[in-house]
C-alpha cells in the first residue's frame, strides 16, 4: 500500500513529520479521512482528534485545537494551534497526556458536545493501545 | 599625590562599570538562547504557514475563484493610507539595534510623505514610543511590553486591530518594520508588508489538480486563514526582534567590557607614572635637602 507524506506543525514546533498509510481529520464540515493520492484540498479543522495510521502499521491519535490541512496528492500539511499527541511510554504518561487534551479541547471548543466526543475518543485510543 | 587619588578613584569606577557591562553581557546571552530556541521552533510553523498561504493564494490569483476580489490579496490596491507597524526594544543599550529601526521608519515616513499618503504609526517597544514622542510624531497605537515577552495572544489582539482597519478600508497597506534575528553577530532590518497579502512573489507551484475548498465559502476560508497569517508574522517578529534585541545587547556590552579594559589598563599605566613621578620629586627633595646640609 502506498504512503502519503503528513506534517503537523504547531507554533511551538513539529509534532509529526513522516509517512502515513491514512488520517482523520476533523474538519469543520464533518470528519473526513485521506488516503494517499487524494485530490487537492484545503479544509479548516475544529477541534478534536486526528488519527493516523502510520506506514509501519502503528496507529497514532493526536488532539488538535483549530487548524488548517492542505491536501494534495503527495503531501498533507496541518496547520494548527495546539496539539497534544497521545503518546506515552506507560500508562501514567498517557493520563497526563489525556489531560493536557482534554485542557486543550476545552479551552478550544465552547461546545460540550465536541468536548465530550474528544474526550470519548481519546479515553478509547488509549484503551487499545493498553 | 591627589593626582594619584583621583587615578585610583577613576579606575575603581571603571571597574565597576565593568562588572555590570559583563554581566548584562551573561544575561543577554542567556537570554537569547531562549529566544533563539522559540524563534526556531516558531520558524517552522511560520514557513508552512507561507506555504500554505501562498499556495491558495496562487491558486486563487490563477484560477480567479471567489476570493479574488478580496482586499486582502488585491495587490494593486490604490494607497491612500498606510498602517506602520515599529516594533523595538523597549529597554536600550543594544548598538545600533533600536536606531536602525526608526530610522528605516523615519525614511518611509518622508517617503510617503512625499507620495502625499497618510501614515499611521503603530508602535511597539518603549525606545520608539519615546523617540517618536520627542521628535513629536503621532501615533496611533502604543505598547510598552510586548517586545520583551512576545504573548501570541496579545501580538493577535495588536494585529486584529490594523486587520480590521485594513477590512473596512480604513487603511490600505499594512507594513511591519522590526530588526531581526540573522546570526550571533548580526541583525537584519526587516520590513514586510503584511497586507495585502503580495502574491506576485509567490513561486508558481503547479498542481495536479484544482483544490477543493471546504468550508465552501473559499472568502471566509481566506480570511481567516490570511488572518491568522498575519497574526503570526506579528508575533513571529517579535520573537525574532526579541532575539535579535539579546544578541545586539550581548554584543554592545562585549564591546562596552572590552573598552573598560582597554581603558583600566591607561589608567593602570597612568597611575604608575604618577607614583614613579612622586617617589622621584620625594627623592630629589630629600637629596637636595641633604646637600644643603653639608
Amino acid at each position: 500500500m502506498s504512503t502519503m507524506k503528513l506534517e503537523i506543525v504547531t507554533p511551538h514546533g513539529e509534532i509529526f513529520n513522516g509517512d502515513v498509510k491514512s488520517a482523520t481529520f476533523p474538519g469543520a464540515e464533518g470528519e473526513f479521512g485521506v488516503l494517499p493520492e487524494h485530490a487537492s484540498l484545503v479544509s479548516l479543522l475544529d477541534a478534536g482528534v486526528i488519527e493516523i495510521e502510520k506506514a509501519d502499521g502503528g496507529v497514532e491519535s493526536i488532539v488538535i485545537d483549530s487548524g488548517y490541512v492542505k491536501v494534495d496528492e503527495e503531501k498533507t500539511l496541518v496547520v494548527v494551534e495546539g496539539a497534544v499527541p497521545i503518546v506515552g511510554e506507560n500508562e501514567s504518561e498517557i493520563a497526563q497526556a489525556i489531560k493536557e487534551a482534554k485542557e486543550l479541547v476545552q479551552k478550544a471548543s465552547n461546545s460540550d458536545f465536541a468536548i465530550a466526543n474528544v474526550e470519548a475518543r481519546v479515553e478509547s485510543a488509549a484503551k487499545t493501545r493498553f | 599625590m591627589a593626582n594619584l587619588k583621583e587615578i585610583k578613584l577613576q579606575i575603581n569606577s571603571v571597574k565597576g562599570t565593568q562588572k555590570t557591562t559583563r554581566a548584562m553581557k551573561l544575561v543577554s546571552q542567556a537570554k537569547l538562547k531562549r529566544a533563539e530556541e522559540l524563534a526556531k521552533r516558531s520558524r517552522v510553523y511560520a514557513q508552512k504557514l507561507d506555504e500554505l498561504v501562498s499556495e491558495i493564494a496562487y491558486e486563487i490569483n490563477t484560477s480567479k475563484v471567489g476570493g479574488s476580489d478580496s482586499r486582502f490579496v488585491q495587490a494593486d490596491l490604490p494607497v491612500r493610507t498606510v498602517d506602520i507597524i515599529v516594533v523595538t526594544a523597549d529597554k536600550g543599550l543594544c548598538g545600533g539595534f533600536n536606531i536602525t529601526t526608526l530610522k528605516t521608519t523615519l525614511r518611509m515616513l518622508r517617503e510617503y510623505k512625499e507620495k502625499k499618503v497618510a501614515v499611521r504609526l503603530r508602535v511597539v517597544g518603549r525606545k520608539a514610543i519615546d523617540f517618536l514622542k520627542y521628535n513629536g510624531i503621532e501615533m496611533v497605537d502604543e505598547v510598552i511590553g510586548l517586545s520583551a515577552s512576545p504573548d501570541y495572544k496579545q501580538a493577535a489582539e495588536f494585529m486584529d486591530k490594523s486587520l480590521m482597519d485594513f477590512a473596512e478600508g480604513k487603511t490600505d497597506r499594512v507594513i511591519l518594520i522590526y530588526n531581526g534575528f540573522k546570526n550571533m553577530l548580526t541583525q537584519e532590518q526587516r520590513v514586510l508588508q503584511l497586507l495585502p497579502v503580495d502574491i506576485s512573489t509567490v513561486e508558481a507551484k503547479e498542481l495536479k489538480s484544482n483544490i477543493e475548498y471546504e468550508p465552501e465559502e473559499q472568502e471566509a476560508l481566506l480570511n481567516t486563514l490570511l488572518r491568522k497569517y498575519c497574526e503570526y508574522s506579528m508575533y513571529y517578529g517579535l520573537i525574532d526582534s526579541l532575539a535579535a534585541e539579546h544578541s545586539a545587547r550581548m554584543q554592545a556590552m562585549d564591546n562596552a567590557t572590552k573598552n573598560a579594559s582597554e581603558r583600566v589598563n591607561e589608567l593602570t599605566i597612568a597611575y604608575n607614572k604618577a607614583r614613579q613621578e612622586s617617589i622621584t620629586t620625594e627623592l630629589i627633595e630629600i637629596i637636595s635637602g641633604m646637600e644643603a646640609l653639608k
